[in-house]
């Protein structure tokens, strides 16, 4: 049950960011996907089937949010969530450098996808391939420097006790 | 199917393959789902955490707002002085004349909450809504000129429908020469605001002033919606395509104002009717 709301806070703190400080950049063409972030973030802590629970949770509000095209953010980040997940098992959560290439891969990947939706097709790619590219080189380091600080300040890792779950307990 | 993976890997394969299939299944059907109760829902839900992200931000802006704003109040009381009496001139003429006189424009003070769409932000929420007499298909404005319209309305919050939004339809004119056209927002091959529908014929400048026309149904006339960036030929070698700098800063908006339209019959009311 703790795991339940700490996931429907982390969804809700998330979206709320994403709606008001993001949203400034976001206009100005810097993506910082903190989407992606928090639902790679999510499926290393508690594995593939919480990742991708987390992943269509957080994608349907965001999509509600969006008006028009309902399911494309679920899709996408549920399937982050699930790879990243199953990815986790084999990879050492805690290299930097494992973060920052699990949180590019998925912010580029989540960008594409739902970018695709927003300029109708492939037709706008120069436009789309910036914007995708920036978004992962934005936020995979923004990411890595936050995973750094959090293990900073609380002394521990976030991932250091992660059970190898794969079915959601409530 | 059985045999390659433990149960466990294959119960959350089985899982994935739901949500997939749902998120499909919303791709397909999504746009006749009602959705404006949920959105009214979560709104209401994060007003206040909205409102309390904001603050800070809002604090630092407000500061420098105040001396751009102090500056702004005395030139424009030196030119209102002179409006003024242009104004008894023109009214004076317009009388001689027999046309209508002016609607004069009343303003209702609104929060900006929120954001939604990226890179390019689609939809604004609002602090007021039907209790505070915001109604569907009211004008939004900043001091700068147009933003959108009202396009969802609840009891406290209201959603506006961005100039960005795709689905945005505005009808223009240039200032000075009338050249009517229609303002669309494009997202191909890269998202811009166009004026739609001007024959070559008309004469376009860049840098002119563009304004809500009087043929509008849903503005009234004369809110300033940006300036000409940039003439083309459009594809079909008939027309021009004219991009336009929106006048508001889409981008950053804190603060706006509704401009109810004029009477009509009561067709819409609180609960998110779009």
């Amino acid at each position: 049950m703790r795991v339940l709301g700490a996931l429907l806070l982390l969804a809700g703190v998330a979206l709320l960011i994403r709606s008001t400080a993001l949203s400034v950049l976001a206009a100005r063409g810097v993506i910082v996907d903190v989407l992606a972030f928090v639902t790679v973030v999510w499926a290393l802590r508690w594995g593939e089937s919480w990742g991708s629970t987390f992943g269509l949770v957080l994608g349907l509000a965001a999509d509600l949010d969006a008006a028009h095209w309902l399911g494309r953010h679920a899709l996408v980040l549920a399937l982050v969530g699930y790879g990243v997940g199953r990815l986790s098992r084999a990879l050492v959560r805690d290299n930097p450098l494992t973060q920052l290439l699990l949180l590019f891969v998925a912010a580029v990947a989540h960008q594409a996808w739902a970018l695709t939706f927003e300029l109708g097709g492939v037709a706008g790619w120069r436009f789309l391939l910036w914007h995708v590219v920036v978004s992962g080189l934005v936020t995979a380091p923004l990411g890595v420097l936050l995973l750094a600080l959090v293990r900073l300040g609380s002394g521990k890792s976030l991932f250091s006790l992660a059970a190898v779950e794969t079915t959601p307990r409530t | 199917m059985g045999g390659f993976l433990p149960p466990a890997e294959r119960r959350s394969g089985v899982l994935l393959g739901l949500y997939a299939a749902l998120a499909l299944f919303l791709l397909l059907t999504g746009e006749h789902i009602p959705q404006a109760a949920l959105r009214g829902a979560g709104a209401w839900l994060f007003a206040p955490f909205d409102r309390v992200v904001l603050v800070v931000d809002r604090l630092s802006a407000a500061w420098r707002e105040n001396e751009r704003l102090h500056e702004r109040i005395t030139r424009l009381e030196l030119e209102t002085a002179r409006l003024r009496l242009a104004g008894v001139e023109n009214a004076r003429l317009r009388d001689s004349l027999r046309l209508p006189a002016y609607r004069t424009l009343s303003l209702r003070p609104v929060e900006v909450l929120a954001l939604a769409g990226e890179p390019i932000p689609a939809a604004a929420t609002l602090s007021a809504g039907a209790g505070q007499g915001v109604r569907l298909g009211d004008a939004v404005v900043t001091s700068e000129g147009l933003v959108g319209r009202v396009g969802e309305v609840y009891p406290g919050l209201a959603r506006v429908v961005l100039l960005t939004d795709p689905n945005s339809a505005v009808a223009c004119e240039v200032e000075s020469t009338g050249v009517q056209g229609v303002l669309r927002f494009v997202t191909s091959p890269r998202p811009e605001l166009l004026l739609t529908g001007v024959p070559m014929a008309d004469t376009v400048r860049v840098g002119q002033l563009v304004l809500t026309s009087g043929l509008s149904l849903r503005y009234p006339r004369g809110l300033p919606v940006g300036r000409v960036a940039r003439l083309a030929r459009d594809v079909s070698g008939l027309t021009h395509e004219i991009e336009i700098t929106p006048a508001a800063g889409l981008s950053r908006l804190r603060h706006a104002y509704v401009v109810p339209g004029p009477a009509r019959p009561a067709v819409d009311g609180a609960g998110g009717t779009r």
